[in-house]
């Protein structure tokens, strides 16, 4: 047992735990006379932005909480919560929006942010080339939970705080020098209201469970990380207790001890497999981004850019080869872009991006999808907060498996000159997702088809279609993982999401790898 | 848009709360915030909004047992809930090693950096200042996408010791993306400013369409080492991994680099051009901060790197006190500039044989904390100068470039007159050599 732990128990805070959690967690329930509230100030904030001459109106009621517990070595850094409630409105009037939010929820502050939004709208109208035309959505009238066993909650902090001191006691083998660790839920409970009738109560649970081992080397002045940071999930308590985060905490110290000992790569080509813990950023930047209608139309070209698909590529345009399948979807389980309805209560949906390596779809939302003909939005409309202008943003975009059983191994065989890389490194892409460079937290060469020494400061650069046309494997649906960023960013101003990528490793040829100690 | 008195009487409510519930120390911000935006995209406003919210956090200690709290709720009964959370989430937890009593009363300066111009920003004077930046474009047959917002912001304080603070900012913030219809020619151009009458959004607009223009059907070179001019917001794009570098306490631990050998720092070294001073001062003209650090240290000009010395690290007020010294009054912002006098950027194109100008960089991450080795790319504007002139438009290039080495004496040719770019205020830069290593199909 630890100091601190032997602290925390002297003085019988686990008994109060257990009578004092449930205080908090109880104040946020809503019941009947809230949800009543919130159906009211919907009403009144629609009926008045509709007399004021908004031909479309939505609203989002949002109430979030947040627990965040942060500790490094043997101690508990902070331990926070917090709470937020307010709503957005969202108005349509004349082809042009207008959005007004705020922190006080009550008839009169949402009567007002009409008369604010209408006002906006009608200032911005006056600019308008072209009228917003949305596509048709259903009139949903229901309620959505995410799938969760053990409500996060309800976990007294004790044994939360027990979870990260006995992961960073774990992975602090010798020659370790530093470990942090951090344990973030998220409980949003959301209710949406729209002028075409839709009322939607939707309650989602994440947990973001992340740690990062570090050794130094004092007499050099040299240091190497290995973070395990993309493993958040929409999933209760029961995700922290799987028996692998303290496998991985052994691991990741051992690897970092290993990393600050080995040797700098050799730049060059090389075949590279990828793991999961690093394809899925790959994924992410290169497919994800990259398939946002938003950003082909010119939405983002101020902030994160354009594509280098074309609005008119669907059905057309070779993104990969042959065995690269890239599926849209905000139905995952598990998937932090996983939800019942969109922020414009458009239905959760699944949907191919890329079919056998041809690009044929794009992530859509209502505003979107009549400007290249579709009739429906694929549900991606999201806002990060109450207060923030609903946008597109990316489902769950995963990278479907082999159908046969293709081992690691497998993946490995036939070569002669390689590099695996696994887990996070640096990841950056140009503004049209075509140039792009990715490190990985552990690097280790393949030599004639098997394993063999880690390498550091390894860095793998190509292009976006050279890249996916250069995959020639990819593993079988045992090897299939999830993982995903908790904070993507995009917009002005900017918002984060939350998106996971399922993938199963796969292999690339001939890709150039730098060594970015010697730049 | 919360006053003085208003502010603070609810950190004191919640202080009194805090003390009835039990605590023993604690302390009690506040941070209430305006927003207002509109964004534009081919040629039109594509979202514009206001946003308003209130957070309210309470720090408690009980028996040196650390809770915080926060809520957006400033009823009676929300304050009271607020300050029974922290107390309660402070009995769960552990001890807290690190902790130090709350600071007491302070001396600060008055705070600068509030206009109402930018706090009370009108929607339809905007949407006329919009019209005219995207007559700019379309007169120049070009797609213009930018962002305009203001934002006002009131923060407090209140501590059991007796700590009382209350600060108030605007910033203004405008940017313009123009593209020209063939997709071969892309410019940028940015302008921010606490106030927002101050911005010239006629002079963005035109630059951003110049830039454009100028730009189209740029050239392939080879990757590989060129001197470099950066242009200022190129400059603002790199500086934050250097600036964030001065934490005392991650030098110390070996984990920095400003880390020693021999489990030194690397404090008092001679690292980078002598032509060069980075600071931070809270009464900066163009860049005014918060006169006082997030701990509530009043704060003063605090010099980091003095004539390409490193002269401070930055100590918060715990590590201040295992390392026996002072907490450092900052920094609050910081701010590039040169020992001499400046360049411009027309003598700094005169002056180089040959070489690349670049106005921007884009998605920079940091590569090697050891030696600051960053990787991005190029992006709405380069080209290529030869003998003097800017010969033509080069197509983007991906850099992997230590900020250390990039700094270093022997690297800096010629420094410009720093201008504001928030939370910066940087210069032009003339470089010896920077290091590109792919070239990008991106425009």
């Amino acid at each position: 047992m630890n100091a601190t732990r032997r602290e925390f128990i002297a003085t019988g805070s686990a008994a109060f735990a257990v009578a004092c959690v449930p205080d908090w967690a109880q104040a946020f329930q809503p019941g009947a006379a809230a949800d009543a509230l919130r159906a009211e100030i919907a009403d009144a904030a629609l009926t008045h932005a509709a007399t004021l001459g908004a031909s479309y109106a939505d609203i989002r009621i949002n109430r979030y909480r947040r627990e965040s517990i942060s500790t490094r070595e043997q101690q508990v850094q902070n331990v926070q919560r917090s709470t937020s409630y307010g709503f957005g409105l969202r108005v349509l009037v004349n082809g042009a929006w207008g959005f007004a939010s705020s922190n006080v929820v009550d008839a009169t502050s949402a009567r007002h942010a009409a008369e604010l939004a209408v006002s906006i709208a009608k200032a911005n109208a006056m600019l308008a080339t072209r009228k917003v035309v949305l596509a048709d959505a259903a009139k949903v009238v229901t309620s959505w939970t995410s799938s969760f066993k053990k409500d996060p909650f309800e976990v007294s902090l004790e044994t939360k705080i027990g979870f990260l001191l006995n992961l960073n006691k774990t992975a602090l083998v010798p020659g370790v020098s530093f470990v942090t660790s951090q344990i973030l839920f998220a409980d949003e409970q959301k209710y949406f209201a729209s002028s075409e009738g839709s009322r939607i109560t939707q309650r989602l649970i994440r947990t973001y469970p992340q740690f990062q081992t570090t050794a130094t080397d004092r007499a050099s002045g040299d240091f190497q990380t290995r973070p395990v940071v993309d493993r958040a999930k929409l999933l209760g308590y029961e995700y922290v207790e799987e028996p692998m985060w303290l496998a991985d905490a052994e691991k990741a110290g051992h690897e970092v001890v290993e990393k600050l000992k080995s040797k700098p790569v050799s730049a060059g080509r090389y075949d590279i497999v990828v793991d999961p813990t690093q394809l899925f950023l790959a994924i992410h930047e290169s497919c994800g981004h990259a398939t946002e209608l938003d950003r082909a139309l010119g939405y983002e070209a101020n902030s994160a850019g354009t594509s280098f698909i074309k609005p008119t590529d669907a059905g057309k345009l070779r993104y990969g080869s042959n065995i690269v399948n890239m599926v849209g979807d905000r139905t995952q389980l598990g998937g932090l872009a996983t939800t019942g309805y969109d922020d414009e209560g458009v239905k959760s949906d699944e949907w191919h991006i890329v079919r056998d390596g041809v690009f044929v779809d794009w992530q859509t939302t209502r505003e979107l999808a009549p400007q290249i003909g579709q009739k429906r939005s694929h549900g991606c409309l999201h806002c990060d907060s109450w207060a923030s202008v609903p946008f597109p943003r990316m489902p769950n975009v995963s990278l479907q498996p082999a159908k046969t059983d293709v081992t690691l191994d497998q993946l490995f065989s036939g070569i002669r000159r390689g590099l695996y890389i696994v887990g996070r490194g640096v990841s950056s892409i140009d503004q049209q997702r075509y140039n792009f460079q990715f490190g990985g937290g552990v690097i280790r060469e393949i030599r004639d088809g098997k394993l063999g020494a880690m390498v550091r400061d390894a860095a793998y650069q190509s292009r976006t279609p050279d890249f996916w046309a250069s995959c020639d494997g990819v593993g079988g649906p045992a090897t299939y993982q999830l993982w995903g960023t908790a904070a993507d960013g995009k917009g002005e101003p900017g918002q984060t999401n939350q998106v996971s990528h399922g993938c199963p490793p796969a292999r690339f040829r001939n890709i150039t790898v730098l060594n970015t100690a010697a730049v | 848009m919360l006053t003085r008195d208003a502010a603070l009487t609810i950190c004191e409510t919640v202080l009194d709360h805090a003390k009835a519930a039990g605590a023993e120390d604690a302390q009690v911000s506040l941070s209430n915030v305006e927003e207002s935006h509109a964004r534009f995209a081919d040629n039109r406003v594509t979202t514009s909004g206001r946003s308003e919210d209130l957070d309210i956090t309470a720090t408690v200690w009980v028996g040196r047992r650390r809770g915080a709290a926060t809520v957006n709720d400033s009823s009676e009964g929300a304050l009271k809930q607020l300050a029974g959370d922290a107390v309660q989430i402070a009995r769960l937890s552990p001890v807290q090693r690190e902790y130090l009593p709350t600071l007491g009363a302070q001396e600060y300066s008055a705070d600068r950096g509030f206009a109402a111009s930018t706090a009370e920003v009108d929607v339809f004077a905007r949407a006329k200042a919009l019209q005219g930046m995207l007559d700019a474009c379309r007169s120049q047959k070009v797609t213009g996408a930018g962002f305009h917002t203001a934002r006002a912001a009131a923060s407090a304080t209140a501590t059991a010791n007796g700590n009382r603070r209350y600060f108030r900012n605007t910033r203004a913030d405008l940017s313009v993306t123009a593209r020209t219809p063939d997709g071969t020619g892309s410019g940028y151009y940015s302008g921010d400013h606490f106030d927002l009458s101050k911005l010239d959004a006629q002079r963005i607009a035109t630059e951003a369409v110049n830039k454009a223009i100028r730009s189209r059907n740029p050239q392939p070179i080879e990757p590989g080492n060129y001197p470099v001019i950066l242009e200022p917001q190129a400059v603002s794009d790199l500086i934050g991994f250097f600036t964030g570098n001065f934490d005392a306490r991650t030098a110390d631990e070996g984990r920095s680099a400003f880390s020693g050998k021999d489990g030194k720092t690397r404090l008092g070294e001679a690292m980078f051009s002598e032509r060069l001073n980075l600071y931070s001062d809270p009464m900066h003209a163009e860049l005014p901060a918060t006169p006082a650090t997030n701990e509530g240290i009043p704060a003063s000009r605090l010099s980091l790197v003095n004539a390409g010395v490193i002269e401070n690290l930055a100590y918060s007020r715990y590590w201040a006190q295992e390392k026996k010294r002072e907490a450092t009054p900052g920094p609050v912002n910081y701010i590039l500039e040169s020992t001499q006098t400046p360049a411009s950027l027309e003598d700094m194109i005169k002056g180089m044989k040959r070489g690349l100008l670049i106005s921007r960089f884009w998605y920079v991450r940091l590569v090697d904390p050891r030696t600051m080795v960053l990787t991005g790319l190029t992006r709405d504007g380069l080209w290529w100068i030869e003998n003097g002139q800017i010969k033509n438009p080069v197509r983007n290039l991906r850099f992997n470039q230590s900020v250390l080495a990039m700094l270093a004496p022997w690297n800096v040719e010629a420094i410009g007159r720093s201008e504001r770019l928030a939370p910066y205020v940087v210069p032009a830069l003339r470089l010896g050599a920077f290091t590109f290593t792919s070239i990008s199909d991106a425009i």
